[in-house]
């Protein structure tokens, strides 16, 4: 079996999100943890697209040879990449609040540590 | 109907304006958001309205005119309409309870509170699997950025917490749903459905991951760490949401989502929703942070309806019934308590002791706590009769257990903190807890709330409901009296009391009317008593009413249903009544452990019964087959926890001796005969059930002589009156028990005559020894003395009472004795029968004690100006001692009518009656073995005593009256003076022979059980160790779990 490009982007995907997932539990950092969120989400992203991919087609953009009337021939399925567009969007904002968050805590305790935000437990 | 669309224009719009105009708008930003969650409230009311009341059918909303998969669709239906109500009237009131935050302390709030529920809204609305996720994002985003713009001490870390969990749940949830578009080609939820099962290997990942994301969500054990640092961490009014708003939110996504799942699905939901509600609650017992623990409390209510949703196939129709009844219970109850934690302020379960000086508030605490604990009659009180009924039905055992314990849990917790705020003597309330009227208004919305739903929603039960509300009509009465005096409460209740004795005895039959009759007349004997009391008694008079409505509710009761309803009333209102004692806390509160515990069995017990018979009636228990002596066990335990039988007696001595002067006669003469009428209506049904080979009935006849022997033993070293008189109850208790398990007619009518007998006796010592409490405000008997010189009126009724108690002629008392007598040696109880003997040989010890220690011997110094008991307090006591002697004079008065109800389940073997020489209709009653004339023996009494009183006034005419100074002292004086006393210690030889026998071995066993159920539970919540990361992980391996759980099939 070749590998094609779709392969190649559905492991690239994948192993992205096992580095995000690895640096997620295991960094103590909460940078490095916010960080690891992101390139998590991003072979998250990269995964949906490729798994939408079909073989020899082109992006579902109607403009030049692509019309509305032969979209579903010559173009991806739009769906997933519409998906994916509002999910980057998303994740941008999560990403955002979490990083004012690991500012409040950083101007609270003065460290980044993950392991020193315990008072709460039990 | 008004598309949905509006709220997501008016809510995305009016939020940008704010936003942008911030500085600007700062004026009337709180004009604004309120404005807008008015309009959410009214669209949605305006849809409930018209789905309730109009023709308004579902209807779906696309958006921008295409139809999916290239639009979104927004379904409206029924349910749609209802959960966004609730939600939108959660957002309404919390925008009011937060008034003055958001309008002078923080403005930025304002835009981000109406983002999160214009998001909830769309997630309860839309159909469509990615817009949940976009939702589900939005509503995390806008709830983390809520606890951060409030600044907490812990609120940032708690909250980036939640941040981590829910981004990681959200990226499954995403996963999900895309595979879930490859596999169908869709994401509209009703195109999935209408295409049949989701089938596939990629489809069956797809449909798990996303409904397990949902279920993560939703908080399963153990991964839900976070949530409970949220809970704790945030402002109690952004928890009240997160509780009672997203939850809601989110259990109607999974609602949504469960008709892609499959029945394994389901099955997972349900494990893991019991799961959840069993060590949430079980965890909370530990908690001392009341954010905390209401956090706990959220949690485990989320997992019992999420497993409720799981279990929708098995309850059938009655599933929106039962979801909509825990879910509106916890709904109102858990806002309510937040907000209440919120104007508290404190985090320590005591702090709440302040609402003390809002009664008003107190109340309405109480309501929201004991509508999380399901009691009637609220709506979870409903909902889950019918969960268990149904789950019987089914027999899903293992889920009742789950359930049962869970809920036990729930009460332990709940209950001892309403104990420690209402009566906690360690703290002092000094100061009026300061309130304002925009945050009472929410809270007292949703306490309304709750009673409306609680008297609606009793209409949508699956059994017949015939219940009366004219005594509960009396509760409410006096709760809006509760400002007038005493004395004017209190004639209002007995009129009240002996009017509906007027109206209701007619209609009662046999036992019925004998306990109706105990019942009515105990009430007003006690009620009597309280025209002693001065000034208002806040809140006596209902709590009273509820009990003595319970009581009466429940000998009128002729099906299941009516008669746990009774039981629950009383049981509250007695657990009320007992915790108004000074230092009766810790004993109410193992009280209602024990009512608790034993409810739960008679609920279960009950649905066991109809789910073999498919009677609502008592008929149910004529059940036979292989469960019978299971339901038999349950119920006899469940009822045995009233009676206060050994080894369930230990609440008993406590509750009884520390409750208040008249509430302790209530308490001990009339409540314990409803565990007594419960047994009858098992016994009368049920009858003598085997477990290999082993009748259950001699089984219990041994319980109820230890139970005699060992409450005698107890009572007789005691130096406290009341607990003295406390443990005497349990061994009575024990007598009437024994006659019952006899199974005989002369064995009924002997527990019969002990339950009319012990009622007059108890209330008359416990109003006696009331008496003597009112003027020298002391129980401990060594310490007082000579009292027959001060209290010579209350000397006469304690000794009437107690001979009459010792079963010695000529008083009624050995009516009792005469016929045990009978009833043994007709049964061939031979062994048991000596056992009797020997309990009444002990009751002499203890009973000699409490005439012998306190009336007689030396006067002492501080009771020198004692008054007698004042006329309130004597007069029921008359009474009592006027039908005592009557019934003594006439026992066939008594006994004959007792004697015709029981002949109807015995008709053989019982008394026979004969007309006798006497006049006054006196009646001879012959037995097997012999006759017994009470007249006659009276008489004979008299007559003895009356000559031997003259023969020792005639030989002592001439003896010198030694005055009580006239005594020579030693010269030193004891440094332990109790130790001289003779009263003191006063069994010490006994104790040394058998005391052994007396060791508190019950409660040792239940120290140990509570210490164990205590320990385990602060292991578990260990693995919260507040590390955000750490929960993480948790969140994975509970994903990981699950997901080979469901690919191995397992």
């Amino acid at each position: 079996m070749k590998l094609s490009v779709e392969h190649i982007a559905i492991l690239s995907g994948i192993l992205l999100m096992a580095i995000g997932l690895w640096g997620i539990l295991g960094r103590k950092n909460i940078l490095k943890m916010i960080i690891s969120f992101t390139v998590f989400d991003t072979g998250l992203n990269i995964l949906i697209v490729a798994l939408g991919y079909l073989p020899g087609r082109t992006a579902p953009i109607v403009d030049g040879p692509v019309t509305v009337e032969n979209l579903s021939q010559v173009a991806v399925d739009p769906v997933p990449q519409a998906l994916v567009l509002t999910a980057i969007v998303i994740g941008f904002g999560v990403t955002a609040l979490m990083l004012v968050y690991a500012l409040k805590m950083h101007e609270k305790k003065k460290t980044l540590d993950i392991n020193e935000y315990t008072d709460l437990k039990w | 109907m008004v598309s949905p669309y509006y709220i997501l224009t008016i809510g995305l719009g009016l939020a940008f304006l704010l936003g942008l105009l911030g500085k600007k708008l700062s004026k009337v930003n709180i004009a604004v958001i309120m404005l807008a969650m008015i309009s959410f409230a009214a669209i949605s009311a305006s849809w409930v309205w018209q789905f309730a009341f109009g023709n308004a059918e579902e209807s779906l909303f696309f958006s921008a005119g295409f139809e999916p998969p290239f639009s979104i669709a927004l379904k409206l239906g029924f349910q749609e309409a209802i959960i966004a109500f609730m939600v939108n009237i959660m957002g309404l009131f919390s925008t009011l309870f937060l008034w003055k935050k958001l309008h002078k302390e923080n403005d930025k709030l304002a835009p981000v509170l109406l983002v999160l529920f214009m998001g909830l809204n769309m997630l309860i609305l839309t159909r469509d699997l990615f817009n949940i996720f976009v939702f589900l994002e939005i509503t995390a985003i806008a709830l983390g950025g809520l606890i951060l713009l409030d600044e907490r001490k812990h609120a940032a870390s708690a909250g980036f917490k939640y941040l981590l969990a829910s981004s990681l749940i959200s990226a499954v949830y995403l996963l999900g749903a895309v595979l879930v578009y490859f596999s169908t080609g869709s994401l509209y939820i009703d195109d999935l459905i209408l295409g049949g099962p989701v089938a596939g290997p990629m489809a069956g990942i797809a449909v798990f991951l996303t409904i397990i994301a949902i279920v993560l969500e939703l908080k399963p054990f153990p991964a839900n760490g976070w949530a409970l640092d949220v809970y704790q961490g945030a402002h109690p009014a952004i928890a009240a949401i997160i509780s009672a708003g997203v939850g809601t939110a989110m259990l109607f996504v999974l609602h949504k989502l469960m008709i892609i799942s499959g029945p394994m699905m389901a099955q997972m939901i349900t494990v893991a929703g019991l799961l959840t509600f069993l060590f949430s609650n079980w965890l909370g017992i530990s908690q001392r942070d009341s954010n905390r623990l209401l956090g706990y409390s959220s949690i485990g209510q989320l997992g019992l309806i999420m497993a409720i949703i799981g279990m929708q196939d098995i309850l059938g129709d009655q599933f929106a019934f039962i979801a909509m009844g825990i879910l509106l219970s916890h709904f109102f109850a858990k806002a309510g308590l937040f907000w209440i934690s919120g104007i508290v302020g404190g985090s320590k379960l005591e702090s709440f002791a302040v609402l003390r000086s809002r009664p008003l508030l107190l109340l309405m605490f109480g309501i929201f706590l004991f509508a999380l604990s399901a009691f009637p009659p609220f709506p979870s009180f409903y909902a889950k009769w019918d969960l268990i009924f149904a789950l019987s039905d089914a027999k899903q055992y293992l889920f009742i257990t789950l359930i049962l314990f869970g809920s036990f849990f729930e009460v332990v917790y709940l209950i001892r903190w309403f104990g420690i705020v209402v009566k906690n003597t360690s703290e002092e309330v000094k100061e009026k807890l300061p309130v304002n009227i925009t945050q009472i208004i929410p809270i007292s919305v949703f306490a309304a709330a709750l009673l409306f739903f609680g008297y609606y929603g009793q209409h949508f039960m699956n059994v017949p409901i015939n219940l009366n509300y004219i005594p509960l009509i009396a509760v409410a009465a006096l709760w809006i009296l509760d400002f007038l005096p005493t004395w004017v409460k209190n004639t209002l209740l007995i009129v009240a009391t002996l009017f509906y004795g007027y109206i209701i005895l007619p209609q009662l039959h046999d036992f019925a009317f004998i306990f109706a009759i105990i019942f009515l007349l105990g009430a007003f004997l006690t009620l009597l008593f309280g025209y002693s009391y001065k000034g208002k008694r806040p809140g006596f008079y209902p709590l009273v009413a509820m009990m003595f409505a319970g009581l009466i509710l429940l000998v009128e009761a002729k099906d299941l249903f009516s008669f746990f309803f009774a039981w629950e009333i009383m049981t509250a209102g007695s657990y009320f009544l007992i915790l108004r004692g000074k230092k009766s806390q810790p004993h109410a509160f193992s009280y209602m452990l024990f009512s608790f515990g034993g409810a739960l069995l008679i609920l279960a017990g009950f649905a066991l019964a109809h789910s073999v018979t498919g009677s609502y009636t008592f008929d149910a228990l004529t059940m036979v087959g292989a469960l019978s002596p299971l339901v038999f066990i349950m119920l006899a335990i469940g009822f045995l926890t009233k009676t206060a039988a050994i080894g369930l007696h230990i609440w008993l001595p406590g509750a009884h001796s520390e409750a208040e002067s008249d509430v302790s006669p209530m308490v001990s003469g009339i409540l314990l005969k409803a565990g007594v009428y419960g047994l009858l209506i098992l016994f009368m049904r049920m009858g003598h059930q085997f477990v290999l080979g082993l009748d259950l009935m001699v089984v219990l006849s041994w319980v109820a002589v230890i139970t005699s022997i060992g409450g005698y033993l107890l009572a007789s070293v005691q130096e406290d009156m009341k607990r003295l008189l406390a443990y005497s109850s349990v061994g009575q208790l024990g007598i009437i028990l024994f006659g019952l398990t006899l199974m005989s007619n002369l064995g009924w009518l002997l527990a019969i005559a002990g339950v009319i007998t012990h009622f007059l006796n108890k209330t008359l010592l416990f109003q006696a020894v009331g008496g003597v409490y009112s003027r020298t405000h002391d129980r401990t008997m060594y310490r007082m003395g000579g009292l027959i010189h001060r209290m010579p009126i209350t000397f006469i009724f304690v000794l009437i009472g107690i001979i009459s108690m010792s079963g010695v002629p000529p008083l009624v008392g050995f009516a009792g004795k005469w016929l045990s007598f009978n009833a043994v040696l007709s049964k061939g109880y031979y062994l048991q029968g000596v056992g009797m003997v020997l309990a009444g040989a002990i009751a002499f010890l203890y009973l000699f004690r409490l005439i012998h220690v306190p009336f007689l011997g030396q006067l002492k110094d501080h009771l020198r100006k004692v008054k007698e008991a004042s006329f309130w307090i004597l007069l029921p006591q008359i009474i009592i001692l006027m039908i005592i002697m009557a019934f003594s004079a006439l026992p066939g008065v008594l006994l004959e009518p007792i004697g015709s109800a029981v002949g109807k389940i015995f008709p053989t073997g019982g008394l026979t009656w004969q007309d006798s020489f006497l006049p006054f209709g006196s009646r001879t009653a012959i037995s097997e073995y012999g006759y017994w004339n009470g007249t006659y023996v009276m008489v004979i009494t008299m007559i003895i005593f009356a000559v031997l009183l003259g023969f020792q006034m005639l030989i002592q005419r001439r003896n010198k009256k030694v005055g009580q100074f006239n005594i020579v002292y030693s010269a030193e004086r004891p440094s332990t003076p109790e130790t001289t006393h003779a009263g003191y210690h006063f069994y010490a030889h006994y104790q040394k022979a058998v005391g052994f026998l007396i060791a508190p071995l019950a409660t040792n066993f239940w120290n140990w059980v509570s210490d164990i159920v205590q320990s385990i539970a602060n292991q578990i919540r260990r693995i919260y160790n507040g590390n955000g990361q750490v929960y993480l992980i948790h969140l994975v391996i509970y994903f990981l779990i699950c997901f080979f759980i469901f690919n191995g099939g397992l």
